[in-house]
């Protein structure tokens, strides 16, 4: 009878069975999330071009024809980035093992700090019919009042562009990206604690509010 | 990667280790799973029943070891631990009829299973001596089965395959599940000689060993536990006879199914502080697996509660105060764009390692044939799958905090 034979043997074979599931399992994960990830690049990529496009144009401005196209193409932009940033989040979400969409949302933290910056100069440039309402929040944070926080403006954010649809350009940005660009930016508003809305350089508002009282900021 | 997330990857990782660790030991000893040797000889055995309160099961049970079938079977040595019911009349009865019965009673009320075994063991003169709960109910030829192991005269002990007898109401139903799978996952064990407890309801020890080793610890609320450890701290080797049932009466009642998980734990708990010099030493079993495992259990499920909790509460103080903001901001308290269903990679290790549950489960169920009962329904398995297993580690707190505030009672 051999019912006792291989007793330490069965504890190193499934050792080694666990080690192959477990790292096919994380292999297979992995090319999960970088399927996600080539989403998300593929989206970014599109904005990109878009917004070099406006670059471009911003550069050559000249009537007030121009202004018109420049002001509806960054009003696109804004509107498609900040409708991937639906996507990119939920994503993010749902990235566990890899950092790849960690980073990409740190691209595209800097494209729309290059399209705060860009619609700035537009505004200065064209006398336009919009206003800029920005939207600074942490990435990182672990305050859960903070936290709670944050899920509320999103929530007022959302609301106040389903009712202003193209009159304001929203943009929501993470301070907590290490972006010396935006850290420049934001040094004249003096602000010591996240989050916060800035609407056209000139409010910056603290507390989370009604959609209805952000109206009252716009001109 | 987060801490969760790292958490929860160590987790699966435990989980598949053991899946793979007992599936292995499965295939690789499927032939011998319901094996057991013919006796060489007709071992004398003395079955000791330790009873307190018992009045409606004790008569079925003496009848049971009357009917079991075993020839060697020289005395049934049933214990009253000064019960305050009835039932030290009907031993005294039974006794009377029949004279392989023997009804003693304890001096005084022992408070525990082992004062009243060691109580009977003393008037035991036989080779083998048996132990059976006195609400249990062993099958005919299951002693039969169980004595060939002693041919080996390295075994100490012999359990065998323990069922639920009522099984109509749904807590019940959960626990004949669950018995099937300690029962399946203990014979599993014996393969790696890992045994770590031989239930009440049936269990045979050599008489020999059982003396050597001071017989049941009166202290230790799970004496069939610690004898097993300390037979195998002894290098008695334990068996396990999966043909030889017994039937035993399960709690029908939340509050005394939560009391004799307590008692289990705790006791599990007490062995482990008796024996956690014996932890990754010597060439034996019990240190280098079963106190570790049972550490490991104890660990796992108090580490992975304590995670679940905390993230539970971050959850709960994040929705209450986003739903106290949100009404300041005259805004919806939900959204729909908030309810993210991009599956992730934990999502199908989670799925993976439930399927796997199922399968050793579906496995443990399926060796398990009874004519008499109906088979489980889905709705009973997925509730015990997902539910009933859920509240282990929930139970292990209770254990723990009654443990440390030393209310070890029986």
């Amino acid at each position: 009878m051999k019912i006792l034979q291989n007793k330490k043997r069965v504890f190193w074979e499934a050792l080694l069975l666990t080690l192959i599931i477990f790292i096919l399992g994380m292999l297979i994960g992995a090319g999960f999330e970088r399927g996600k990830l080539d989403e998300v690049e593929q989206f970014y990529t599109k904005s990109e071009i878009l917004f070099m496009d406006i670059f471009a144009l911003n550069e050559r401005i000249n009537s007030d024809d121009t202004c018109e196209v420049l002001i509806d193409s960054n009003m696109q932009l804004a509107d498609n980035i900040y409708e991937e940033a639906f996507v990119l989040e939920k994503y993010e979400d749902a990235g566990k093992i890899t950092e790849g969409l960690k980073l990409a949302h740190r691209k595209y933290d800097m494209l729309r700090t290059y399209l705060w910056i860009n619609t700035i100069d537009i505004s200065n440039k064209c006398k336009g019919e919009f206003n800029t309402v920005v939207y600074l929040y942490e990435y990182d944070t672990e305050d859960l009042a903070v936290k709670a926080t944050q899920t509320v403006w999103s929530r007022v954010l959302f609301n106040l562009k389903q009712e202003k649809g193209n009159d304001i350009v929203l943009i929501p940005l993470a301070v907590d990206s290490n972006l010396v660009s935006l850290d420049v930016l934001l040094k004249d508003f003096e602000i010591s604690r996240y989050p916060v809305v800035i609407i056209d350089e000139k409010y910056v508002v603290k507390e989370v509010t009604s959609v209805d009282d952000l109206i009252n900021y716009l001109d | 990667m987060d801490l969760i997330t790292i958490v929860f990857l160590v987790y699966t990782f435990i989980a598949l280790y053991f899946f793979f660790l007992f599936l292995l030991i499965y295939l690789q000893n499927k032939e011998n799973f319901f094996y057991y040797p013919k006796a060489k000889k007709q071992y004398s055995l003395s079955i000791v029943v330790p009873c307190y309160n018992e009045e409606e099961d004790i008569g079925g049970t003496i009848e049971s070891l009357l009917n079991v079938g075993y020839k060697g079977l020289k005395k049934i040595i049933v214990v009253d631990d000064c019960s305050t019911d009835n039932s030290f009349k009907i031993m005294q009865e039974y006794a009377r009829r029949y004279s392989k019965v023997m009804a003693v009673q304890t001096p005084k009320n022992t408070g525990n299973a082992a004062g009243a075994k060691n109580y009977g063991a003393k008037f035991v003169k036989t080779e083998l001596i048996g132990f059976t709960d006195a609400d249990s109910y062993p099958d005919k030829g299951s002693v039969n089965k169980m004595v060939g192991f002693f041919n080996d005269l390295q075994v100490g002990a012999v359990t065998s395959t323990v069922l639920v007898k009522n099984r109509n109401k749904f807590i019940e139903k959960l626990q004949s599940i669950e018995y099937k799978v300690i029962k399946f996952s203990r014979k599993l064990l014996e393969f790696i000689d890992s045994i770590y407890v031989t239930p009440g309801p049936l269990a045979v020890y050599r008489r020999k060993a059982f003396d050597s080793v001071g017989r049941f610890d009166e202290e230790n609320l799970t004496e069939d536990i610690e004898i097993v450890w300390n037979l195998q701290m002894h290098n008695w080797k334990i068996k396990m006879c999966v043909p030889s049932r017994v039937y035993s009466v399960a709690p029908s009642k939340i509050k005394v199914w939560l009391s004799q998980r307590n008692r289990w734990n705790m006791g599990g708990l007490q062995t482990i502080f008796k024996y956690r010099k014996h932890a990754l030493r010597g060439k034996g079993m019990l240190g280098t697996f079963i106190l570790p495992f049972f550490v490991l259990s104890w660990l796992l499920g108090l580490f992975g509660i304590s995670i679940l909790v905390y993230r539970l509460l971050r959850e709960l103080i994040v929705h209450y105060l986003s739903t106290r903001y949100s009404i300041g901001a005259q805004t919806a308290i939900l959204t729909l764009r908030e309810i993210n269903l991009t599956p992730h990679v934990l999502v199908f290790l989670g799925i993976t390692l439930f399927l796997f549950g199922l399968l050793f489960t579906l496995i443990a169920l399926s060796n398990v044939k009874e004519k008499q009962y109906k088979r489980i329904g889905p709705l009973t398995l997925g509730f015990y799958l997902i539910f009933y297993l859920l509240a282990y580690p929930i139970i292990l707190i209770i254990s723990l905090t009654k443990f440390l505030k030393r209310k070890r009672t029986w």
